[in-house]
């Protein structure tokens, strides 16, 4: 199997690393190439998922729903409408169908390592 | 203990501009909350930058969903407005080590704008090395060696004129709720006890009473492991007492008093099913009371999808009112002391605590482990344990990896209080209007007096004061403090 690059970013500007830490760590050990980008704006998580190529992009939410809509704009515009996209993170359950309405795959708390690195892999065309 | 009073009610709270703030309080207040804690907007308060701050523009959405945005002292003045400061007990903010002096400088120039001396004032900051450098790192924030030297400024300006004011809080909680296990989590909070003790060796003669009453509060986090966090409450007090007398000859009887603060495990608040919290907010809540805190705060049942709603806010208080009104624990001290459990657990758990405190000790002392990352990694490992736990189902969560809904039984939305873009351009206009209306050199001059005082070893908490109430904004003493200490590299590795 040939390594897939994951960026994975936090949304906000709230430090919380928790999450974002152990996802990171189970899709390493699941053999992804993890690129932590950490607090980066739309136009950060643009350059970074085109200058280092990755394939499936994480966001960390901790915060409205609307700045996850200026990343995936961002996304759009930048021409990686193509790249999936997860999200996981404090999300309110009232925005989980908005966000799957554009094809973001939402694991809430309390999602399974398992079937979060799963959802990324059939992105990725493969069978979990 | 509860005999002569009752644990403080002391809910954290906070969203929107200062006005919804204030309202906020009102709220709690009128539902029975004993103390008043303001929770500030973390893009802002934790990172020290104005609302225009390009970091903040780009997600100014956020701006007051996890807290209340302020710009300046006179948002301080908005967010008090008719609340009685000489009789209340407040925890103005100021959790976050690099904006604790912002905060207290504000609140404490409110109070003396409204007559108020400062001696009066009853309250606690916090300025907590766990919250940020451990739990939630800022993408900008000072080294943890000059967030220790702010933290001596207040601990100084404090001793000096304001009795009934904790200077500081060492937050285990953050360390806990972070990763780090009870006995890490009690042996970390007593390495940075002695890194302030130490700090202070060469001034106070060999004589700590005064600078340990000082810091002397402290704050513990309890989950769903009931018995031991109870006799971890009980095995802290011990601690601070053995410390105390044993290596730092301190006698003073107010000083050997350990205070407690408890906050129930925010992690342990599942998102599936989201009214069983309510049940683990009350064990959670009940472990701190069998364990003898001093005040307690209980995490929302929406903790896993938002900062609390009206609802999750007011259930919070009343599981702590129907604990101290409707069950008799409150009419005995240390009711759980002599059970041969409680008393082992007691027992290892300081065992434990001093193994790891000596560890801490080994690797260079408290601001050592922060600042090389260790400290950070214990947590990890522990995030990892905890998780691994979980999936194999060795660790139980009801309704979440055992007992599992098909269909969600009882759903609830997330609260956005008053956040969104319209909160933020109000946010806004009061900056303008600050930058318009006040006296820009004064300003200027001020800011530049704060920095000369950084730059040495004057205590900065009146160059602060000064530049707050020439209507200094947070961003511009943020600017001032970075210029100076510059910005902590996070050792974060996975």
């Amino acid at each position: 199997m040939t390594h897939t690059r994951i960026l994975i970013a936090k949304t906000s500007l709230d430090g919380h690393w928790r999450g974002v830490m152990v996802v990171a760590r189970a899709f390493r050990d699941a053999g992804f190439d993890v690129v932590l980008g950490g607090m980066l704006r739309a136009g950060d998580i643009a350059r970074m998922a085109g200058d280092e190529d990755v394939q499936i992009i994480g966001l960390n939410v901790g915060g409205r729903i609307e700045v996850v809509h200026r990343i995936l704009d961002t996304l759009d515009q930048a021409g990686l409408a193509d790249i999936p996209v997860l999200a996981g993170g404090t999300i309110p359950p009232q925005a989980i169908d908005e966000l799957a309405s554009r094809g973001v795959s939402v694991h809430p708390p309390g999602s399974p390592l398992t079937e979060i690195v799963d959802a990324a892999n059939r992105l990725l065309g493969r069978v979990g | 203990m509860y005999r002569a009073k009752d644990w403080r009610i002391f809910q954290l709270s906070g969203f929107g501009n200062p006005s919804d703030m204030n309202k906020r309080i009102r709220f709690l207040l009128d539902a029975g909350e004993t103390g008043v804690i303001v929770k500030h907007d973390r893009m802002t308060d934790d990172h020290l930058y104005d609302v225009d701050h390009p970091d903040i523009v780009e997600r100014r959405e956020d701006v007051g969903l996890t807290g209340t945005v302020t710009v300046g002292l006179r948002d301080y003045e908005t967010i008090m407005d008719g609340i009685p400061l000489e009789s209340i007990y407040v925890k103005p903010g100021g959790g976050v080590a690099q904006s604790a002096p912002y905060t207290l400088a504000c609140y404490w120039s409110t109070a003396s704008r409204r007559g108020i001396p400062l001696e009066k004032l009853r309250g606690t900051g916090q300025s907590d090395f766990f919250l940020t450098y451990i739990g939630c790192p800022p993408k900008e924030q000072i080294p943890p060696g000059a967030a220790m030297r702010l933290n001596l400024d207040i601990i100084d300006w404090c001793m000096e004129r304001m009795p009934h004011w904790v200077p500081v809080s060492i937050a285990g909680y953050n360390g806990a709720d972070s990763g780090l296990n009870a006995w890490q989590e009690l042996g970390a909070v007593f390495a940075n006890a002695v890194e302030y003790l130490e700090a202070v060796s060469d001034r106070v003669d060999g004589n700590y009473d005064s600078f340990a009453r000082m810091i002397g509060g402290m704050n513990f986090r309890t989950s769903m492991d009931l018995f031991e966090d109870a006799a971890k409450l009980r095995t802290a007090r011990k601690m601070w007492h053995d410390l105390l007398t044993n290596r730092y000859g301190v006698t003073d009887e107010r000083a050997l008093r350990l205070r407690i603060h408890v906050v129930t495990a925010g992690s342990n608040m599942a998102y599936q099913e989201p009214l069983n919290n309510i049940v683990r907010g009350t064990v959670m809540a009940l472990a701190a009371a069998l364990g003898g805190t001093q005040s307690l705060g209980v995490s929302g049942y929406d903790e896993a999808m938002s900062i609390p709603s009206d609802h999750a806010h007011v259930m919070s208080i009343r599981i702590q009112q129907i604990l101290q009104e409707e069950t008799n624990i409150t009419a005995v001290a240390d009711p759980l002391g002599g059970s041969f459990y409680i008393e082992h657990l007691s027992q290892e758990l300081e065992r434990r605590a001093l193994a790891f405190m000596s560890d801490i000790e080994m690797e260079g002392g408290f601001l050592s482990v922060i600042d090389s990352g260790w400290l950070l990694e214990q947590a990890a490992r522990g995030q990892i344990e905890e998780m691994a736990a979980i999936e194999e189902g060795r660790k139980r969560i009801v309704g979440t990896n055992v007992h599992r809904a098909h269909e969600e039984p009882m759903p609830i939305d997330g609260f956005e209080g008053c956040s969104g873009e319209e909160t933020w351009e109000r946010a806004m206009q009061r900056l303008t209007s600050i930058r318009r209306e006040r006296h820009g050199r004064e300003v200027t001059r001020r800011l530049r007096d704060l920095e000369a005082a950084c730059r040495t070893t004057e205590n900065v908490i009146p160059r602060v004061m000064r530049a707050v109430q020439a209507d200094a904004t947070i961003g511009e003493i943020g600017d001032v403090f970075r210029s100076v200490f510059g910005v902590w590299d996070v050792p974060m590795r996975f």
